[in-house]
């Protein structure tokens, strides 16, 4: 049902796109239309031949052939037959992989950092678990092109701050509307746990200046706030369930309601960490409330890697490029990773960005660099992502029967050298153009000034 | 007293002592009293054998050998033999590259913004060095050897820069790059304006608000700094032609404000412009042909690819972000192709950093240039090497690997725009700054830990 109503969705969306296209349709360089909503729906057969294909999940495929149907993959092999019809691919050189997964970011919240209109990355006060991100979610961002060029084809996006900042959605990039990106509108619940807020001072910058005595006050006193609102959750989450049986009426309380999946494990929380020290709290909250728990950031979790491998707490790792503190070595960063990965922690990667989200790869390539694994890498950014988020069935790697988020490259993603040539979002080919693309092909054909 | 500081230390240095230990950064409560970390000695004749030499200036040399001699670098080449007595670095399997230039780095530095009043050319950042500051060390261990240290962009003319390379661990004179032109910071548009700043209630607005009050305070400033140059002449002159029995004129007030300025408008002093927009870039080309000067590097340059032409014609460089963007409005036009393009169009483009978490990846972000705008590898690695160094003016003693510079080197595990590739090792006039074999690693620290508790306490277990 879910499935059919997708396809009429995108058979809708398609007869707009030819018309407003013409004779364009088709061309992968080409769009008439804003590139920010994506690519005209089409219901073509794509049939990419002679790659190597990485379907992450299996052995790679030399001189293969992926096809494409509806928004499906239909078929991968060294031997498969291009159906009747089919536009046809050469994939001589080229290497074929899942789109990538960043399991962080602000896409289509934010747009330009310093104009206030156009952020809704923060809410006011601690609570806000009844704020979903994907009615904020601006499909038409700028930014949102600029990502996905670089094979970066599914988000999780949220805002931040408080302590709970809202339900986070994983979004494809590419639709008309919030719900045409949507994978999963409520994909989980973001926690900013508390954690030892700075000494302030700094001439007035970083606010007044607090005594050790009094930041640890205030950590304790979140730490608590946040403890007793999971404790009000479990209470509502118990009652709604008495009243439902005993066919009573309860008076509804949104924000407790947003909460109830929480409590019942439907929904996992992602937990944003950094230290060992907020790790173990969030341990302990796990422990009490029986959430189901996602680490992210956590560039401290490699002092807890067995325990995190032992409960099978995945960690979403990143950015990469976070500074470690004074005391830590200097490549913990880029070292937490592998050590993770090592250990049996499932691991992805966030950027935790929105306007260099598509720097996902290089991430990784970091910690690739200081000793995690790449093939360990490479399923982080897809298949693991999707394992924690529940969309392995249809996301994050190249199998027949998943979505047909395709991405075409010279190389390795995570290597910076490496373009992509080819992308397809649900099937669609996608314009690789951006307002980068366009203000670079621009200002390249201004007249040389003598 | 700083005389006397660089005295001290070059005859330490000198006695090819070791007479200084550093904090060692990355020292925690586990592996503080285990390290120490020895001040490498200067002179030694050191030889980097078959090694990938990148040399920026002459293409790759695949199977290459360095003969460092005395901090220099004595011979560079496919056939070139090791001398007697030197200390080999087996290169086998590595990449070597000149030490990364960092044209804008704030490291390092105990403050950056004068920000009280608009035009604070007197100010100056070597003032302010921090020699233990641990941005150092973790740009040398992302192979960055020397920072163009700049003052902040809160004002239209900001403070002196310093021109340091990262010697990690010694006295803060001696970071210093002796012999480095001085330079000073221009600052153009959103910051210059305080534009995104929140204004207490009964607090005035500082002038300029307008890209428009930045030109006519620069110009306002050249314009007292050419009448306060005349005033210096006239007096000279005078005083060399004093006539008997006529009294000796009198000095002008000194002021080392507009000494500066009169440095700039000499061309002894290079001028660094934070820019974003076109109109505002060429604002400054302007008002600099107008008073004879020419700006050394636009520093951001974000919208530098529309007006490429117009900053090559005027011989300055151009130091940009690879991929940053959208944090600002004026930056809502910047694009990644920028650096390929501008060089493409003819300038000379240098990548940075302005931030001591991308200064230990700008290897990283120099392969961006190839990802967009299609530089070629050499190209690309100039633009962290030779360019920045051109810009800074002391390209004829870093930013490439030739007989007679500095040996300066960054020596990576692969090719430097490799994904697995990070680096081993960093020298700094032929001493070895960063060895990732000695560094305070997380596996190095995990392994302390395995130690002192037994290999099943590495990483604990919260039953």
């Amino acid at each position: 049902m879910k499935a059919r109503r997708r396809r009429l969705r995108i058979a809708d969306c398609g007869c707009l796109a030819i018309a407003l296209l013409g004779t364009s349709a088709g061309a992968q360089t080409q769009s008439a239309i804003s590139p920010a909503q994506g690519a005209p729906a089409q219901s073509a057969i794509v049939v990419i031949r002679n790659a190597t294909i990485v379907p992450v999940t299996g052995p790679r495929i030399q001189n293969g052939s992926i096809v494409l149907r509806g928004d499906r993959i239909e078929a991968i092999g060294p031997n498969v037959a291009a159906p009747s019809g089919a536009r046809v691919i050469d994939g001589s050189g080229l290497f074929v992989y899942p789109g990538m997964i960043d399991g962080g970011t602000q896409l289509g919240l934010t747009e330009i950092g310093s104009v206030p209109g156009g952020e809704d990355t923060q809410e006011v006060g601690d609570f806000n678990p009844h704020n979903v991100a994907l009615t904020a979610v601006n499909p038409h961002s700028e930014l949102i092109p600029v990502t996905r060029v670089n094979g970066v084809t599914t988000v999780i996006t949220a805002a931040e701050g408080g302590l709970i900042s809202g339900q986070a959605g994983l979004i494809d990039l590419m639709g008309w509307t919030p719900a045409e990106m949507a994978v999963r509108r409520h994909a989980a619940m973001v926690v900013s746990y508390p954690s030892l807020g700075g000494g302030g001072g700094g001439g007035g910058f970083r606010g007044p200046q607090r005594s050790d005595a009094e930041r640890r006050e205030e950590l304790d006193r979140r730490t608590r706030s946040l403890r007793s609102y999971f404790a009000d959750a479990r209470a509502y989450a118990e009652m709604k369930g008495r009243v439902a049986t005993a066919g009573g009426v309860r008076k509804v309380n949104q924000a407790m309601e947003a909460m109830t999946p929480i409590m019942r494990g439907e929904t996992p929380v992602i937990f944003d960490v950094t230290t060992a020290d907020q790790i173990r709290g969030v341990l302990a909250l796990a422990d009490t409330f029986g959430i189901k728990v996602v680490l992210r950031g956590a560039r401290e979790a490699w002092r807890l890697a067995d325990s995190l491998a032992m409960r099978k707490i995945p960690v979403i790792v990143g950015p990469l490029t976070s500074v470690p503190d004074a005391d830590d070595p200097y490549d913990m960063t880029y070292a937490n990773p592998g050590v993770l990965a090592r250990a049996g922690v499932k691991i992805a990667f966030q950027t935790s960005d929105a306007a260099n989200s598509r720097n996902l790869p290089y991430n990784a390539a970091l910690a690739v660099a200081y000793g995690l694994d790449a093939d360990a890498a490479l399923r982080a950014l897809t298949i693991n992502a999707a394992e924690i988020f529940g969309v392995a069935d249809r996301y994050g790697s190249l199998a027949p029967g998943k979505v047909a988020n395709v991405v075409v490259t010279t190389g390795d993603p995570m290597d910076v050298r490496s373009v992509v040539r080819h992308l397809f979002i649900r099937g669609q080919p996608v314009p690789l153009d951006d307002r980068h693309t366009r203000l670079y092909e621009q200002f390249r054909a201004r007249p040389r000034t003598q | 007293m700083r005389m006397i500081a660089i005295v001290v230390v070059s005859a330490a240095l000198g006695a090819g002592a070791l007479p200084v230990t550093a904090q060692q950064p990355g020292a925690t409560r586990d592996t503080a009293r285990v390290l120490s970390y020895p001040i490498p000695p200067a002179g030694r004749l050191v030889a980097i054998t078959n090694a990938t030499i990148m040399t920026a200036s002459n293409g790759t040399i695949p199977n290459g050998t360095i003969v460092i001699r005395d901090g220099k670098i004595a011979a560079v080449g496919a056939n070139v033999s090791v001398p007697a007595g030197a200390q080999v670095i087996d290169g086998n399997g590595k990449y070597v590259i000149p030490g990364i230039v960092d044209a804008h780095s704030h490291s390092a530095s105990e403050a950056i913004n004068e920000g009280t009043q608009s035009i604070t050319a007197q100010v100056r950042m070597e003032d302010v060095l921090r020699q233990d500051a641990l941005g150092l060390y973790r740009e040398l261990a992302g192979g960055v050897t020397t920072l163009n240290i700049l003052h902040g962009s809160a004002n239209t003319i900001g403070g002196q820069n310093a021109t340091v390379k990262v010697r990690w661990g010694l006295p803060a004179d001696s970071l210093l790059f002796q012999g480095a032109p001085p330079g000073i910071k221009f600052a153009l548009g959103e910051n210059v304006r305080q534009t995104n700043r929140t204004v207490l209630p009964g607090q005035e607005r500082r002038y300029p608000r307008t890209r428009m009050g930045v030109e006519e305070l620069l110009r306002d400033a050249f314009t007292r700094a050419q009448e306060y140059r005349r005033e210096w002449q006239e007096y000279e002159r005078g005083r060399k032609n004093v006539k008997r029995g006529q009294a000796a004129p009198m000095p002008p007030k000194r002021d080392l404000q507009l000494d500066a300025l009169v440095e700039v408008l000499e061309g002894k002093r290079l001028v660094h412009c934070h820019s974003y927009r076109a109109d505002e870039i060429l604002m400054m080309l302007q008002v600099a042909k107008d008073f004879g000067f020419r700006v050394a590097s636009f520093q951001h340059v974000l919208e530098g690819y529309k007006v490429a032409d117009e900053i090559a014609a005027a011989g300055s460089g151009a130091s940009t972000f690879a991929d940053n963007w959208a944090y600002k409005l004026e930056a809502f036009d910047a694009i990644p192709h920028n650096a390929a393009l501008m060089a493409e169009r003819g300038v000379r483009v240098s990548i940075n950093s302005d931030s001591d978490e991308r200064a230990r990846r700008l290897y990283q972000e120099a392969a961006k240039a190839m990802h967009y705008g299609g530089a070629s590898e050499d190209e690309a690695l100039r633009m962290i090497t030779l360019n920045p160094a051109w810009q800074l003016g002391i390209d004829k003693r870093v930013g490439s690997i030739e007989v007679g510079k500095d040996a300066d080197l960054a020596i990576f595990n692969g090719h430097p725009f490799a994904p697995a590739s990070r680096v081993e090792m960093t020298l700094i006039d032929g001493r070895v700054f960063f060895d990732r074999r000695t560094a305070p690693t997380l596996e190095h620290l995990m392994e302390l830990i395995r130690q002192k508790q037994g290999p099943r306490q590495v990483t604990e277990v919260v039953p």
